[in-house]
């Protein structure tokens, strides 16, 4: 892998960070989920996205255990009732991440899936457009981008900076 | 001689990648050193039973398990002595370093086990024995680590409360850190893990309390040290090789060099699978290559076979002797086959170099947010991953840790900090390399017209230095002035403001030197004791001239003009040449009727000269001033308004101001440089230093800048003509002295006015120098940020269109650039391209410094 520049390094090691927590959870697991997927269905999302059925099962327990409404889709409550997402500076901005692409207010599994297979690996040969190079930054770029102007102004680094350095205080 | 070596290499651990990779390392010091102990020993003992070594002695299996222990021992001095040399990346350099660190415990426990084993005699170990010698491990690397935290800790409490006793501080860190080895050591514990984690602890804490002076000492004394500790035990292996009689036996030593690299990279090999399984950075080939060669054995074996007694150990001395001559002979060759081929392996091989540079701005900031971000996603995921623990570790620290142990705690990011300031350093230090004539260096002379005289003379040589010094953009209205403050100016104030007011204190700290040059050597310069609170003093200050002012005391130049204040302004701004003794404080003093024209005095008791701008709401950011808004309207002053700081609900356009300023129709007025450039343009580069009036004036020369013109379209009200108020200008570099010039230079100024000076005077701008600035401007960001990609080019964006927008509202707002265009040639090319560099330099200094968070 090329680690030319540093903030695609960063990208890179951060998110490649989350496949690997996501196969060492499936190690653990014992038993499959009781799995509301049909079968297309996954091979659909696991074509799209690239993640392999076991972890789209996992995922996919863990999206119904945030689902405490079990609507079948997910609010922004829901996100922001994991503790640690609500006390972090960034949690808002990703939950904004999960749900620039729906229109309701809800997110539904595969636009979980499809937001999480930002953060999959890079294998060679395998990229889609979710988990490439690309993708991966378009991802980090968002975070930064609020109003979605596609481009970063002064005032959205300023936030940002603020948040960094203003977080702890 | 240990001591300084692990410390050195504790000290200066990064952090980040240790604890990272400390997986890894675990891995490979403990498992991996078990390993090769086992390996070895027992390959060794075979090989003996065998009968190949034709030893005259038997070699009995605790024997050889004991002198495996030792000998498979990764060693950190050589190690760390051969991989400064070849710069290798930092993961690979991490997790070698690393496991030479760690193993020692392993190698410790293994050592004694076999030791206590052996003294017993072979036939009586039995399985709890053993049972003992195992959780021995455990409670003995621990254990060391433990009190390494412990003593760690302890350092950093002390070196809370040294403010007093700054020369002593590098003597704290080096007798702390010793006393944890000896009572680790004393505890049959782990002393390098001790002295290790020692350091590693030691230097969050200490780094923020030191002062500078100690920071560096402390660095210098622990590489000499360590680096004279190295050569020391070096040279002792190297006499004692010629000292000894040698029992030299050819069959056993190279058997030993060839075990211990052989199960070394089978143990490397298997160890990296392993932890690949776990890793993100994959270990490749070439690292588990470089890895197993760079397992050089060095001086902590040698201490340890020494350490064999002939008694204790059931030893013979033949025996003794044999392991003695090979451990030397197994440390020679691999410090010197192994150390001296490795660098250009690993320059044949291509291994990944590392990049020694420290992280820009922009790095910290994304890192950090990537470290949140993966936070976040590992706990949306329901994990307690990496990222998580580290989260949380942070936060525990910044809420329990660090309130004790660090004496003014700033703010939760010292290395953003850190690299701010390191990034407004640089920019001082160019603005001052700008200024060749070193008129920087001088003291400040007691007046204006003083300096102004040796600005003159100084002058004549540096031409260069012409739109520097260029006095014809001093602002001799006094007035006030309303700068017209853009977006981007008052956006680049909040940041500014945040960053700085995070980064009060270590600010001055890296600023002392600058401070040395100017002054006289103070004490308040060889403490890190801040002055602080620039708001109490300014408030006291006002207060005390207030009183001073209310019995009619001070010095008042000029009547300034009142129509301006609305009700009363906050405060009006002194800026005041030169400083004694503080950095700076201006004293404001405030209101109108103060300002209505008395007659001038003597200095006030600062030992400044105050030269007060009429109302101005030129206040400096950089002076932390806090408005006193004790008017009677109840409605927000102007300054309220006006200041960044202060305006957060009001944060629309900036406020227009009215088109002509009064003296705009006066030909005779010199073109004046706007406060927003001497305030706002050098914002990033406020800083404690002394403001002279030669930083004024070098500020003065960018009045050629959008920024500028549009300062100068403000209204000035210039009712007074009384030329002797100088006008304040806002330390836009930090100085604060005043811009404007004394009545009687203005006969002289005159004297240098070039046509492009001609062309400013009392107008309000050229159109012209705008497409330089903007290039300029962005040629400057292009270069300087050719990291940032997207970031800076949309920085850069930013910046162009501010550009634009300040030159189509100029060129709205002109009103002489007919009459100037012939004055608009070529020359003025020539001059404003400095100037317009300059300004576009300090803007971009200013552009950077923002881009770059």
């Amino acid at each position: 892998m090329s680690l030319d520049s540093p903030i695609s390094y960063q990208a890179y090691i951060g998110q490649q960070y989350i496949q690997h927590l996501i196969s060492c959870e499936r190690s653990k697991m014992g038993s499959r989920p009781s799995l509301l997927l049909r079968d297309e269905e996954l091979a659909e999302i696991q074509k799209e996205t690239g993640f392999s059925a076991n972890q789209i099962e996992r995922l996919y327990s863990r999206f119904t255990a945030l689902d405490k409404s079990s609507t079948g889709a997910l609010s922004r409550e829901d996100f922001l009732r994991i503790p640690e997402l609500a006390i972090n500076p960034l949690g808002e901005r990703i939950v904004n991440a999960f749900f620039r692409h729906s229109d309701e207010d809800r997110v539904n599994f595969r636009q979980f899936v499809r937001v999480l297979a930002h953060f999959r690996p890079v294998k060679k040969h395998k990229e889609n457009r979710y988990n490439s190079r690309e993708g991966k930054l378009q991802f980090a770029f968002k975070l930064y981008d609020l109003d979605d102007d596609d481009r970063i102004s002064r005032d959205e680094l300023m936030a940002v900076l603020q948040m960094m350095v203003g977080e702890n205080i | 001689m240990l001591p300084p070596i692990i410390l050195d290499a504790g000290y200066f651990m990064p952090n980040r990648l240790f604890f990272n990779n400390l997986g890894t390392i675990l891995l490979f010091a403990v498992v991996g050193t078990l390993w090769n102990t086992f390996s070895i020993g027992l390959s060794l003992w075979g090989l003996g039973q065998a009968g190949l070594f034709n030893l005259s002695f038997q070699l009995p299996l605790l024997q050889s398990l004991l002198f495996s222990a030792l000998i498979s021992a990764v060693d950190p001095v050589a190690v760390l002595a051969v991989f400064e040399e070849i710069h290798v990346n930092e993961v690979l350099y991490i997790v070698v370093f690393g496991e030479s660190l760690l193993n020692d415990a392993v190698t410790v426990v293994l050592y004694h086990m076999f030791e206590e084993y052996a003294k017993m005699g072979a036939d009586q170990v039995e399985v709890t024995e053993i049972f003992k010698g195992i959780a021995s491990f455990p409670v003995v690397a621990l254990g060391g680590t433990l009190i390494g935290i412990i003593w760690g800790f302890l350092t950093g409490f002390i070196t809370r409360f040294t403010n007093h006793v700054r020369v002593i501080e590098p003597i704290f860190i080096f007798v702390m850190a010793y006393l944890a080895y000896l009572c680790a050591e004393t505890f049959h514990m782990s002393g390098i893990l001790a002295i290790t984690f020692c350091g590693i602890t030691m230097k969050n804490y200490v780094e923020a309390n030191i002062s500078h002076k100690s920071h560096t000492t402390v660095k210098y004394a622990m590489k000499m040290l360590s680096s004279s500790s190295e050569t020391i035990i070096f040279m002792f292996l190297g006499v004692s090789t010629i000292h000894d009689k040698h029992n030299w036996n050819w069959s056993f030593v190279i058997a030993t060099v060839v075990f211990c690299t052989v199960y070394r990279i089978i143990g490397t090999i298997v160890l990296s699978a392993l932890a690949n399984k776990f890793r993100l950075h994959k270990l490749g080939r070439v690292d588990q290559f470089v890895m197993s060669y760079g397992g050089l054995r060095g001086a902590v074996a040698f201490a340890l076979v020494l350490l064999i007694k002939l008694d204790s150990v059931d030893c013979q001395d033949d025996m003794r002797r044999m392991f003695v001559t090979t451990t030397i002979a197994v440390i020679y060759f691999t410090v010197f086959v192994q150390g001296i081929t490795i660098k250009p392996l690993v320059q044949w091989l291509k291994v990944k170099r590392a990049h020694k540079r420290k992280p820009t701005m922009n790095e910290r900031i994304h890192e950090r947010l990537f470290d949140h971000t993966m936070a976040v996603v590992e706990s949306l995921m329901g994990q307690v991953g990496h990222y998580h623990l580290r989260d949380k570790f942070k936060q525990f620290d910044n809420t329990y840790i660090r309130p004790c142990l660090i004496r003014d705690l700033k703010g939760a990011e010292p290395k953003i900090l850190e690299t701010f300031s390191k990034l407004t350093m640089r920019d001082a230090m160019d603005m001052m390399n700008r200024n060749p004539t070193g008129q920087s260096g001088k003291l400040h002379p007691d007046s204006v017209a003083a300096m102004l005289r040796s600005n003159m003379n100084g002058q004549g040589g540096s031409s260069g230095n012409l739109e520097q010094l260029d006095q014809s953009t001093w602002n001799i209205d006094l007035q006030e002035l309303e700068y017209n403050l853009s977006r981007k100016d008052l956006s680049d104030a909040k940041i500014h403001h945040l960053l700085a007011e995070e980064l009060y204190k270590p600010y001055r700290r890296q600023h002392r030197r600058l401070s040395y040059s100017r002054h006289a050597v103070h004490e308040k310069d060889l403490t890190t004791e801040q002055p602080v609170n620039y708001k109490t003093q300014m408030n006291f200050k006002r207060m005390v001239s207030e009183k001073a002012l209310k019995s009619g005391k001070t010095r008042r130049t000029g009547a300034p003009n009142t129509s301006k204040n609305d009700g009363g302004h906050g405060s009006s701004s002194n800026g005041y040449v030169a400083y004694g003794e503080e950095y700076d404080n201006p004293v404001f003093t405030m209101s109108d009727e103060r300002l209505q024209g008395k007659s001038s005095e003597s200095h006030d008791g600062d030992g400044g000269i105050y030269f007060i701008a009429g109302g101005g709401s030129r206040v400096s950011p950089a002076r932390r001033m806090t408005l006193r808004d004790d008017d009677d309207t109840g409605s927000p002053t102007k300054m309220e308004r006006e200041l960044p700081w202060k305006r957060e609900d009001l944060e629309e356009a900036s406020i227009r101001q009215n088109e002509f300023p009064a003296w705009s129709a006066n030909k005779e007025y010199l073109a004046y440089n706007s406060p927003t450039n001497t305030y706002l343009g050098g914002l990033d580069r406020n800083q404690p230093r002394m403001p002279t009036v030669i930083g004024l004036f070098k500020r003065d020369s960018i009045s050629s800048t959008p920024g500028s013109r549009r300062g100068s379209i403000q209204s000035i009200h210039y009712h007074n003509n009384r030329l002797e108020s100088p006008r304040h200008s806002i330390g836009s570099d930090g100085s604060g002295g005043p811009s404007g010039v004394a009545d009687t230079d203005n006969v002289i100024l005159s004297s240098h006015n070039t046509p492009q000076m001609m062309s400013r005077r009392g107008s309000t701008f050229v159109a012209l120098p705008i497409p330089e600035v903007a290039e300029e401007t962005e040629k400057d960001l292009l270069e300087a940020e050719k990291k940032d990609g997207g970031h800076g080019r949309s920085a850069i964006k930013a910046v162009a269109s501010t550009a634009e927008a300040n030159k189509i509202e100029e060129v709205e707002n002109s009103d002489d650039e007919n009459g100037n265009p012939t004055d608009i040639p070529a020359p003025q090319q020539d001059n404003n391209n400095p100037a317009v560099e300059n300004w576009s330099s300090s803007d971009n200094k200013s552009n950077q410094t923002h881009t770059k968070l």
